[in-house]
């Protein structure tokens, strides 16, 4: 195709021109020759330099097309990295969670360990030194629970601490927390309590473990628990307020069982 | 000069056995390398040098855990190096193992897989404790 295909026939015309014999001599003969001769080099200069711009597009656009593909695929690849990486990431939180929660927690009844209940007793100290909020702590433990592993073995013991767990919590207050001290020893933390305020509480927590029912693989055990209570004292440490109701407890025990006793 | 990679373990980086007469590479545990870079470069050397030097089978033997976004990525890497292979007619493959208690960590591994047109095995395994 050339670029100027409107002129076609025109050129063929002066082509033709030229050939013819009669006109060899005429004086502008010469001069024609020479123009069309210029014409078609300038012509054929034109469209070889199309043709170049041409290729120089077509490589440019191709780059443009691979280059594009390439940014698809990066950004792709990108996202199911960032997909993958976020995954994992969940993956690990979870993880962590139910390490802490493991780090926490008893394995046999769930509640609270040590760890935890000292970190809550700690917090409650900071609050009580900060805005004079009363806290009261109670010792349980269970009476005569060696019996119950001595005559029906651990298995049926282990059943009934967790049975016994349920009711415990079952009787206390959303704020409350109940922890594992050892093995059938149990520490009730309540916050925001003092002890005239937990005296009620401790009279419920009483009835409960007595009207516990405990029915295990056709074995039936009632239970009592005796209870030692302390609030906390100002300037006093967590573990002089922890002996307190210790001592108490052990007193509730010396006069019979079955009773909390407050500190003295 | 020694063509196999033994590199030990620790908390946050997988150890690492390259043996490359028997044609296997294998990833063990956790990896969240400080400087990943310097620890994968030397895995993807390694591959690279095996898919261009070797002709004997490569297996791709792994038992990751977690891996960090960097080392995802190193992965995937490393996958697209078998990919490119597999493509070119050699033989590669990749076996996922996986603690049969944790199944998110096979899921992880079937998005790896995704892309892969080579065989790619993901089996759980039971983990004695």
């Amino acid at each position: 195709m050339t670029g100027s295909g409107g002129d076609a026939p025109l050129l063929a015309d002066i082509a033709e021109l030229l050939e013819h014999p009669d006109y060899q001599d005429h004086p502008l003969h010469a001069a024609l020759a020479e123009l069309y001769r210029r014409h078609l080099e300038q012509e054929m200069r034109v469209e070889r330099l199309v043709a170049i711009a041409d290729g120089f597009q077509r490589t440019a656009q191709e780059d443009l097309h691979a280059t594009r593909h390439e940014l698809q695929r990066q950004l792709r690849r990108q996202r199911k990295i960032t997909h993958i990486a976020d995954r994992y990431q969940a993956l690990l939180g979870e993880r962590n969670e139910a390490l802490l929660g493991e780090s926490h927690h008893d394995a046999l009844t769930g509640l609270a360990n040590r760890r935890l209940m000292h970190e809550y007793l700690e917090q409650l100290l900071a609050a009580k030194q900060r805005h004079h909020r009363p806290f009261t702590v109670a010792m349980i433990d269970i009476d005569h629970f060696k019996r119950i592993n001595d005559q029906h073995g651990h298995a049926v013991g282990d059943q009934a601490l967790v049975l016994l767990t349920e009711a415990l919590q079952d009787a206390l207050r959303t704020n409350d927390l109940c922890g594992r001290w050892g093995g059938e020893e149990f520490l009730v933390i309540l916050p925001e309590t003092t002890l005239e305020q937990a005296e009620p509480l401790m009279s419920r927590l009483c009835q409960c473990m007595r009207q516990l029912d405990i029915h295990y693989q056709g074995i039936h055990l009632n239970l009592t628990a005796s209870m030692g209570v302390a609030e906390h004292r100002t300037r006093e440490s967590i573990e002089q307020t922890l002996q307190r109701a210790d001592k108490a407890l052990l007193q509730a025990k010396r006069e019979g069982r079955d009773r909390w006793l407050a500190a003295s | 000069m020694t063509h196999d990679l033994n590199i030990p373990g620790s908390q946050s980086t997988p150890a690492i056995q390259a043996d490359w007469q028997a044609g296997s590479l294998c990833m063990q545990g956790d990896s969240y390398p400080e400087n990943s870079y310097e620890l994968f470069n030397q895995v993807i050397g390694w591959t690279e040098r095996f898919l261009a030097d070797a002709t004997h089978p490569l297996t791709l033997q792994l038992e990751l855990v977690y891996l960090n976004t960097s080392s995802v990525k190193a992965m995937m890497d490393i996958f697209d190096l078998l990919e490119e292979a597999h493509l070119d007619g050699r033989e590669v493959r990749v076996i996922w193992r996986f603690d049969d208690r944790n199944e998110r960590i096979g899921e992880l591994a079937e998005e790896f897989r995704e892309d892969c047109t080579f065989d790619f095995a993901i089996t759980p395994m039971r983990v004695s404790v």
